[in-house]
This record gives C-alpha cells, structure tokens and sequence, in this order.
C-alpha cells in the first residue's frame, strides 16, 4: 500500500541524505574523535558498512513485497500480533528518534546563536512548518528535498573550500598509531547514524522507477560517507587533537574562517546548511511516524493525525533529554544501540523470517 | 463552513504569512545593533590574590559630520572607544560586573584581540583560554598577546594611526613580523605533545616627545614562553625570527651581514622560505635535522663588492646560510638548553613519524627534548642584487675587480 503519490528516485536520494547527514555533521564528528583521534576520518568509511547492510536488507525485502512497507510485510511475515508488535516499536521509534533529532536542532540553535530563546519554541516552530510539509504528502516531501538539499551540498563545499587554506595535512600524522580498533570503535557512532537509511524501505514502494531504488540507495550512502569524512578530515587539519574538545566542531571551523577582514562570521551558514537539513530529516521521520501510527491502527486517512502526532514529537523532544550533556552521552550510548536494534537488527530479523519461510508477497495487484 | 474555509483560503494565508515575519526578528534573542557595546578587544590582569581584572575595548560608533545617514563613520576626536575593567573571581563574574558599568549589552563577537598581563600569564592561562573557549561569543580566531606589565595600560592607548589598539594589534599579528597566534591555535598548543606554549609578547613604544603618555602604541617585541600554561620567560625578537626559521612560519626578514671579502654590510630581504623537519632516531639518539630553503633578494649594499659577479653571490650565499643557521642556533640555545621548553613543535613531528618510540618517552619528554640533537641545514639562493648592480654611488674606480 504505497502513499497516495509517487517520487522519483532521485528525489528518493534528496529524501534520505539529509536524513543522515544533517544531524551527523553537528555532534557527531566530536564524538568520534574520543574514540578514533586522529584515525576520525575513517570512521565514517568503516560506518558506511552498516548502511550498505541495512541497505540490502530493506532491498531485498522490497524485492519480496514491492508495494509494502515494513509496517504491512512485518505483519504478513511473522503474523498479525507479532507484526503489530514490530509496527509499534517502529511508531516508538521514530517518535523518539523524531522527537531527539528535534532537540538536537533546539539545543543548537539556542546553545549557538539565540541563546535567550527557549528551546520549545525553536524546536515549535520547526515543527509547525514540518507539520505544514508532511500534510502535503510525500510528493511536496521529495520536491521540498530536491530545492534544498542541492543548496546544502553548494553551501557546505563553500565553507571548506574557504577553510582551506587554514588546514594542516601533518594533523593527520601518524595514521593508525594504535591500530585499526580505535577508528573501529569510533565508527559505533556513525554507525548508528548510516543506519537511518532504513527510511529507504518505506519510500521504495512509492517510487516512479522502482528499479533504481538501489542504484540511488547506494549512491545516497556512498555521498553520504564521502560528506562525513570529508568533515572529519577538515575539523582534524583545522583543530588537530582539539577537535574533540569542541562540542560543534563544524561550527567553530566556520567561525574561523577569515579572508582579506571582510568575509568573516560565516556562522550563518553553517546556520542555514543546519536548518534547511534537520527540515528535511525531520519533516521525514514526521512523515513516517504518521504513516507507521495510521497503518498500525488502521486509519483510512492518515492527514488527521499529523498535527496531533506534532505535537506528541514535541513532547518528546523535550523529554528526550534534561541538558545538552545527557542528550550528548545518550546519543553516544543508548540510543546507539536502539538506533542499530530497530533499523538494522529488525529488518534483518524479518528477512530472516522471509528466506527460511520463503514467503513472497502477493505479485503486484491493482489496488 | 468547509466551503467558506476553501473559498477564502488565499485570503486566509496573507495574515498568516505576515505573521511568520514576526519570529524573523529573533524572538528573545532580539537585538538592535544600536543597544550592543562591540567589544573590540579585551585584557586580563590579575587583581589581588585570587581575583582577576577584566578590562574591555568598547567601540564608539559616531556618526561622522558629513557621512551617511547610520553609518559609524571615524568620528573626529580622540574618543573613538571606550576602555573600562572590573574584577571578579573569574572572567565571568567580572563580565558580569563590568556588565553594570556599560549602558548597552557586552557583544563579544567583534573581540578580535585578547591581551593576558604579564603576572597572570606567570601563574597560568589555562583557565582564561576556557572562558573564551567556551563562551559561544567570542571567536576561536581571535588574536592572543602576551603584554609586559598591565594589559589593561596597553588597552588604555590611544594610536595615532589606527581606529584603536584592536586595530594596531591586528594588523600587527597579520604582517607575520612575528609569531601569530589565534585562541584555537594556544589551545591547540595546550593540548598538543610537547603541551608548552609560546605567545607574542607586547611591548609599549615609548611616545615621541612632547605627546600625552597614552599617545602611542603597543608593538610585538619577542615572545612570551610557556611550559605547561605558565609564562616563564622571554625571547627578544631576534630569537623569535630564530624561532619562526625553525617552525616553518618565517614570512618577513631582513638579514644583514658583513661579508669576509670587503667591508660595510649587505642586507637581504627574505622572499620565501621552507622550513622542512627530517627526525632520526638510533637507539637512545634522538637526533632532528632541520633543512631550510630560501630565496632572497639584496635590498642595501655599502660593501664594494659588484654583486653582478655570479662568483660574488656564491660566496655571499654561503655566509648567509651561515648567518641564519648562526641566528637559529642561538634561539635553540636558550629555548633547548636554557630554558627547555619544546615550542618548536619537535614533539608534534617526532610523535607524527616514530609514534612506538614517541610513546616511551612521552611522559618525559621535559627530560628528552634538550638532549635531542638538533643539525640546521640552510640553503640559501640569492635571487636578484635589487635593480642596481654594484655599488651605484661609487666612483668608477673604486669598484673591486675581481
């Protein structure tokens, strides 16, 4: 049961890469750099298995049941309770993954840049618009990402390529000085991140050309991993070993860009890179709460319960997390394994269940 | 009602949109440029036992007798920014205070500079770099002094060339003269290897003659040392040239000499330089060779010598790299062997090429680096005499023929 309303591919790949990368840039190259140090770079490459594992897993469900999505084939795979069951911990899990990634962009904002402003409101008002955005459905979703996404990408090669000339390859120096196990462990982190590309298995079915669905699946991470490291390795040959010290590091690194007194405090565009992803990112795991809730419950409309479901993400933005600090040590910890268990441990789980029942979904009917 | 709803839906968005420009404002955090004192730079000085004086350059915005409507124009007159200070137990708390004294919020944005006073930096910055590290306002590419007696005098001054002393020390650290060094880089310092610092060091150029004492700037005149994060002593500048040779950040030098063959002096003036680092380790040897590259040109020349002679030149050549290696070794000298502190950076590069044994001695590294030997290699190449040949002032006669 696709959504009323079909995406191409490609706005597919627009859909999913800010639903990794946007969060990934702001808190998460520091919390690599505790484990992996100067190895932080690679990290990202090592994550990037995680993806292409979750990846093929949704893809190879698709290929069982083109028109479902997890909600419906958990269902017809391991049966009616234990599917709704699976449906649930979906809805759950997506209300708090929303429902953080909301409060991470709150405690941005207002930690940086509007610092009187209290959260609830900047994370408010994000949410009336992605509110506005998921009721329109997915089709104003993928062209939404098609305008910006595209401005993202041209605004954050920007600032490296004026960060620059500030770099230190030597940073780098010595690679792999205790091995390959700490750039492992520091992968844990992007791990989790890469995971997310799960959201691939419930845009698959709605897509124009169903056939590339991989090719751009695969595309998506490939861009994403070069996008991580490529972070990873300018905030190392800017900041070298305090890179970890800083709890925004892509920030800093574009307040210390400095050219000739006069382009200076570029803030603002790490400012607009951030709003326009987190919109994307949220605006998709809002529009996929609100299908999982419908479809487990069994509405007929789902665009009811968008304004409702908002404000439930809201709540749970604010309780998500008392302080930046437990967010932080939450994002680092629990929610890592929460992360990887639903995203990638459930559908495998369900594929699991396919190939030993070696059920198929019904070819596909009119519906 | 439905009906009515959709039938006057465009009508129903137009308010609606208008509102959105409302949060467009920022919301609480609403400022007006016109209620924010810009802070242009700032200074720390110790004040008693355990208290600290904050005292900040605030910029006066004047609009200028003709100039634009709201355009902060140099105002004529002397008053061109504000300098005021309050103590507290740490920065905050005298940012707080000194908060009480200024009509307008404090805006640390624009604080381009920050001087540490002498005494302070004596019993360690690691807490002030904190401050400024983890307040979100101030940049991590502001400029970082270290100033002979109160920093708090320096911000007093009142320059004749420059908007204010902000101005003068920017553009100061810019020119490369001597060593620059933005917070993130001390911080980095802090953090590093070796964990020892080093920081320009502010002196206060005596004023000419018959101007007020404030009349006058503060210039780079050497460098303030750091072990861990305590000031202990100096160099003069020109052991910090030394210093820049070595640490590959050398931009601007004059050289002069006297060569063997004639009398007077030749001055070079330094175009470009590579510094490159080559560490060697032999059993418990640690040894470090240091190639340096240069390119010169001959800016003044009182000798008789006819620098057109590609034979002269040679012959110069190698007494400048004598020179230089000369200069550089003096610098290792009190830096290696005087006062030990590694702000060279051998740490970073003996760490980044034998990392197993960099790991052995990393805890003692105090103890390792002053026995590490240090070779200087200089390889100079003059490229150009300047746009005269020889001795152009002097009679025909007189030139040397060679």
């Amino acid at each position: 049961m696709p959504y009323n309303g079909k995406i191409t591919p490609v706005q597919m790949a627009f859909l999913l890469h800010p639903t990794i990368v946007a969060t990934a840039l702001l808190l998460v190259p520091a919390m690599t750099e505790r484990h992996a140090g100067r190895d932080m770079w690679l990290s990202p490459l090592w994550a990037l298995m995680a993806g292409f594992a979750t990846l093929l897993t949704a893809w190879a469900l698709h290929k069982r049941f083109p028109d479902d999505t997890p909600i419906e084939y958990s269902e017809r795979l391991v049966g009616k309770t234990a599917g709704k069951i699976i449906g649930v911990l979906f809805i759950f899990f997506y209300w708090h993954g929303s429902g953080s990634l909301l409060r991470e962009y709150g405690e941005f904002v207002s930690g940086t840049f509007l610092m009187e402003t209290p959260t609830e409101v900047i994370m408010g008002g994000m949410l009336i618009i992605a509110a506005y955005a998921v009721r329109g459905g997915i089709e104003v979703l993928g062209r939404c990402a098609q305008i910006m996404v595209p401005v993202v990408v041209v605004l954050f090669m920007t600032l490296i390529l004026l960060v620059s000339r500030n770099l230190d390859p030597y940073k780098l120096l010595p690679m792999l000085e205790f091995g390959i196990l700490p750039s492992l462990k520091g992968s844990i982190v992007p791990q989790s991140w890469f995971s997310e590309i799960i959201a691939a298995a419930f845009l698959l079915p709605s897509l124009t050309d169903r056939s590339k669905g991989l090719r751009w699946g695969v595309i998506t991470l490939l861009f994403v991993a070069v996008i991580l490291s490529l972070t990873n390795l300018t905030v190392l040959m800017l900041f070298g070993e305090l890179a970890g010290r800083l709890v925004y590091p892509v920030m800093s690194a574009a307040r210390y860009i400095e050219i000739a007194d006069f382009l200076e405090h570029l803030e603002a565009i790490v400012m607009a890179i951030w709003v326009f992803g987190t919109f994307i990112k949220i605006v998709v795991f809002y529009f996929l709460l609100v299908q999982c809730t419908a479809r487990v419950i069994g509405l007929s409309d789902w665009r009811p319960i968008v304004l409702p479901v908002g404000l439930l993400i809201l709540i749970s933005g604010i309780w998500t997390a008392p302080n930046l600090q437990q967010l932080v040590h939450a994002l680092g910890t629990s929610i890592v394994f929460e992360l990887l268990l639903i995203q990638l441990g459930i559908p495998l789980l369900l594929l699991a269940v396919a190939l030993i029942r070696g059920k198929k979904g019904a070819p596909a009917t009119a519906k | 009602m439905n009906s009515l709803i959709s039938r006057y839906r465009a009508w129903l968005l137009v308010p609606c949109l208008a509102l959105t420009s409302l949060s467009l404002a920022g919301c609480w955090d609403r400022t007006e440029v016109n209620d924010l004192a810009l802070v242009t730079a700032a200074g720390i000085d110790r004040a008693g036992e355990n208290a600290v004086e904050l005292t900040v350059q605030v910029f006066v915005p004047r609009a200028g007798g003709g100039s634009q409507l709201g355009q902060p124009g140099s105002a004529a007159g002397d008053e061109r920014s504000v300098v005021r200070s309050a103590k507290g137990k740490t920065i905050a708390e005298a940012m707080a205070k000194l908060q009480e004294r200024f009509p307008r919020r404090i805006f640390w944005g624009h604080a381009e500079v920050f001087i540490i006073g002498e005494k302070v930096a004596r019993t360690g910055i690691r807490e002030y770099v904190d401050f400024f590290l983890r307040f979100s306002q101030p940049r991590e590419h502001a400029d970082i002094f270290v100033c002979k007696g109160e920093a708090k005098k320096v911000l007093e001054l009142i320059p004749p060339l420059e908007r204010h002393q902000a101005e003068v020390l920017r553009e100061l650290s810019e020119s490369k003269v001597s060593l620059h060094v933005t917070l993130k880089d001390l911080a980095e310092m802090l953090v590093g290897d070796a964990g020892d610092a080093a920081l320009p060091y502010l002196t206060t150029l005596p004023p000419p003659v018959g101007k007020g004492q404030q009349h006058t700037i503060a210039y780079i005149a050497g460098t303030a040392v750091f072990r861990d994060d305590r000031m202990i002593g100096t160099l003069n500048q020109q052991k910090t040239r030394g210093l820049m040779w070595l640490r590959d950040e050398i931009k601007f030098s004059v050289v002069t000499l006297s060569p063997e063959e004639a009398d007077g002096f030749i001055s070079f003036y330094l175009l470009r330089s590579r510094t490159k680092w080559l560490p060697r380790i032999e059993g418990d040897r640690w040894s470090m060779t240091v190639e340096i590259t240069t390119e010169d040109d001959v800016v003044e020349n009182t000798t008789s010598l006819d620098l057109l002679d590609p034979e002269v030149t040679r012959a110069l050549e190698a007494e400048l790299e004598r020179e230089i290696v000369r200069r550089i070794e003096l610098t290792l000298k009190q830096v290696q062997q005087e006062m030990k502190v590694d702000i060279v950076g051998f740490a970073e590069i003996f760490h980044r090429r034998y990392p197993r044994e960099w790991r052995k001695v990393q805890d003692r590294w105090d103890e390792k680096f002053p026995e590490v030997e240090v070779r200087v290699e200089v390889d100079a190449k003059i490229l150009r005499p300047g746009v005269s040949g020889s001795m152009i002032t002097r009679p025909k006669d007189e030139r040397r023929n060679r």
